[in-house]
């Protein structure tokens, strides 16, 4: 018989993923959307057929993780088989602006969606997925950090998220429900935010490169992280949802790279090598040699700089994920290699600023977009 | 003179670390969620309700939080609200999140967005922990909470490190182990016990009827506790401590103790029926206090046996 999904955080990069993905399977898929002025289903429009056509496989609701009774309603109305919860404030440094926020769409939300589904009796029937994360480990007890690796959250994000994790481990003891944590360490692709570091890089080097833009502020550049393909990591939420057992999984490649690493990558995309000079807050990259589309840049011109007002209150330094068990249980394996994942960002982000620039030098005013 | 802020203090630890404040010159003001409405029985009980300024605070809404910091000016302040019952939490597990973790969170924030240079205690619970197992907790021990309660307290725990990390605030966490006294609520197994105990010495017929007795608790003396909570905001730097007497004791020598001293023997008088048990409650939790000692010279005074004495003495008073 044909199953049914219901994604909260549908319209994010990890849900159009996991949509499409979803529907190659056969699944029908609902979504949970956010009411907003402005048309938020980009990343999935291509999945996304008009209302008023019959036999879709992609229904979606509108609701928020902040309110019980639209959730309650919709997991009502929908009786999945399995639940996703992908909605999430997921934005680590805005966190600190917006905790409470935070708290309650991604630690509440949770709960809110893990209290629908016991007090609607699904229990025995909806599977529960859980996004954690790795940011859970924060300023991390050991390296590489797996299952059993403690937790020491360092942002409102990371609290939020400590809270989901352990009511979902919660219901799963004390109420026998199949609900699962997948602890996923970075993942990219060109559907990420554009607020993300790497979106920030690939789109900002683009733009640099094209002449839409001179520089490219980052916060943190020593920064270093465990980056996947989202493509990747949602094949791994699926594979938690069908086993015989419940479990909590990290997902990672077990590769790590620092934020500069990632600059200078995405820049040899572009036939541009950089030199980076100073240190700290006053570290930048500066142009050392330049060919192909990046040709006509000056060797010297400096197109990184640090912008202190990027830097967390609290850093978290450097994650990389042993993800050891989830190749054993789950048989899974992450198949896109660190270059690949930048290669793919950087020449979607290209064509996009391509785009733009056509548009301003047909005399429209190519939109700005700023953070 | 210094100026104390005691958020929650209706419960029992808020009627003890009154009690203690006062004695040491301090101004008192205390909150609840509805001061008009609350009875206020603990500091009844010890006759301070007069002597302590008593105000009205959501912990869950920020405006209200903010409001109160601000006009009780406050040098100190102990974090005590909040839903305190693990087995209602699987209940209402929202509220307990709300009163918990985000009037914990509220409370850090409206301090940071005050400016003041107030110390924030707040009161961590061992519940975090979960089952301790063979070994004891101290510090380093990772969390592994197993009720909506303990979730949200773990949650509270890490916005106080965060808030005390990331914006320098001087906040701290007593992760605090069971702690008794005859201000709990009848609820609470202790008092359940010790009343019953007494009723069935002074002739009462009834059965006591409990869902396990191979339970092995840290029961420490709730006003040895208050004395921690003061000492921990009292160091130059702010740092988490365990708070417990390390002294483990099952259920069953808590019962036996509390009979035998009344002279009654308990198996003539106790029902145990495992329907009454909670199904995630852990078997053995104990602590290890070994830090606070070292650091700030706090030890429980009052531990097992003594504790059930103590306990039996105001009971039997008030039986009579």
């Amino acid at each position: 018989m044909r199953k049914t999904a219901l994604i909260t955080g549908i319209t994010g990069q990890d849900g159009a993923y996991l949509a499409e993905f979803l529907l190659g399977k056969g699944y029908a898929v609902h979504g949970i959307r956010r009411r907003v002025s402005l048309f938020n289903t980009d990343r999935i429009d291509h999945l996304y057929r008009d209302p008023h056509e019959s036999g879709r496989s992609l229904i979606l609701h509108y609701g928020d993780m902040t309110d019980s009774l639209a959730l309650m309603r919709t997991v009502q109305q929908v009786q999945p088989d399995e639940i996703y919860n992908l909605a999430a404030q997921s934005h680590v440094a805005v966190s600190f602006e917006e905790p409470e926020l935070t708290a309650n769409a991604d630690a509440l939300g949770a709960l809110r969606m893990l209290e629908a589904v016991r007090v609607l009796g699904l229990r025995g029937k909806t599977r529960f997925y859980q996004a954690s994360t790795s940011e859970l480990y924060g300023l991390a007890r050991e390296t590489p950090q797996s299952e059993r690796t403690p937790f020491h959250p360092r942002s409102p994000y990371g609290v939020a998220k400590l809270y989901a994790y352990w009511i979902t481990v919660n219901y799963r003891e004390a109420y026998g429900l199949y609900a699962c944590n997948g602890i996923l360490f970075n993942h990219e692709s060109p559907l990420r935010g554009e607020t993300f570091v790497t979106r920030k890089i690939t789109r900002g080097l683009a733009r640099i490169v094209l002449g839409l833009q001179r520089c490219l502020y980052l916060g943190n550049l020593g920064a270093r992280r465990d980056w996947g393909h989202a493509r990747d990591f949602v094949e791994a939420q699926w594979l938690m949802l069908q086993q015989r057992r419940p479990g909590d999984y990290v997902i990672a490649t077990g590769e790590q790279h620092s934020v500069r690493e990632f600059v200078d990558a995405a820049a040899r995309e572009l036939g541009l090598a950089l030199e980076w000079r100073g240190s700290g807050k006053r570290e930048h990259a500066l142009v050392a040699s330049a060919r192909g589309v990046a040709r006509h840049l000056k060797p010297g011109a400096v197109v990184v700089r640090v912008d202190p007002r990027y830097l967390r209150p609290a850093e978290v330094e450097a994650l990389v994920g042993d993800a050891a068990r989830a190749r054993r249980e789950l048989g899974w394996q992450p198949k896109v290699k660190f270059r690949q994942l930048v290669a793919e960002m950087m020449r979607a982000d290209l064509e996009a600023a391509r785009r733009d620039a056509l548009v301003a030098r047909h005399g429209y005013g190519a939109r700005q977009r700023h953070e | 003179m210094k100026r104390a802020l005691v958020c929650g203090i209706s419960g029992q630890d808020g009627a003890y670390l009154a009690a203690l404040l006062l004695d040491r010159g301090y101004e008192v003001v205390g909150t609840s969620r509805d001061a008009a409405a609350n009875r206020f029985a603990g500091l009844q009980a010890l006759g301070l309700r007069e002597r302590v300024r008593l105000v009205s605070m959501r912990p869950g809404e920020l405006h209200s939080v903010e409001q109160v910091i601000e006009r009780a000016r406050p040098d100190e302040i102990y974090n005590l609200a909040g839903q305190s019952s693990a087995a209602l939490s699987f209940e209402q597990p929202l509220e307990t999140f709300e009163s918990v973790a985000a009037g914990t969170l509220n409370l850090l924030e409206a301090l940071r967005r005050s400016g003041r240079a107030a110390r924030l205690f707040s009161a961590g619970s061992s519940d975090c922990f979960g089952d301790t197992g063979a070994g004891v907790a101290d510090e380093q021990t990772p969390f592994r909470p197993a009720s909506p309660y303990a979730v949200a307290k773990a949650a509270a725990f890490w916005s106080v490190a965060g808030y005390r990390e990331a914006h320098g605030l001087w906040a701290c966490t007593g992760i605090l182990f069971n702690h008794e006294s005859p201000l709990r609520p009848e609820r609470f197994v202790t008092k359940k016990i010790v009343a019953a105990a007494c009723r069935i010495a002074r002739g009462s017929r009834e059965r006591l009827r409990l869902g396990t007795l191979a339970i092995v608790r840290d029961w420490g003396w709730a006003p040895d506790y208050v004395e921690a909570m003061w000492r921990l905001l009292q160091p130059q730097a702010p740092r988490d401590y365990v708070v417990a007497t390390g002294k483990p004791c099952s259920l069953e020598d808590f019962v036996a103790h509390a009979f035998a001293a009344l002279g009654l023997d308990w198996r003539e008088h106790v029902d145990v029926e495992p329907a009454l048990a909670r199904p995630s409650d852990p078997q053995r939790v104990c602590g290890d206090p070994g830090r606070i000692a070292r650091d700030l010279g706090w030890r429980a005074q009052c531990t097992m046996p003594e504790l059930v004495d103590r306990l039996l003495a105001v009971e039997s008073r008030a039986c009579v």
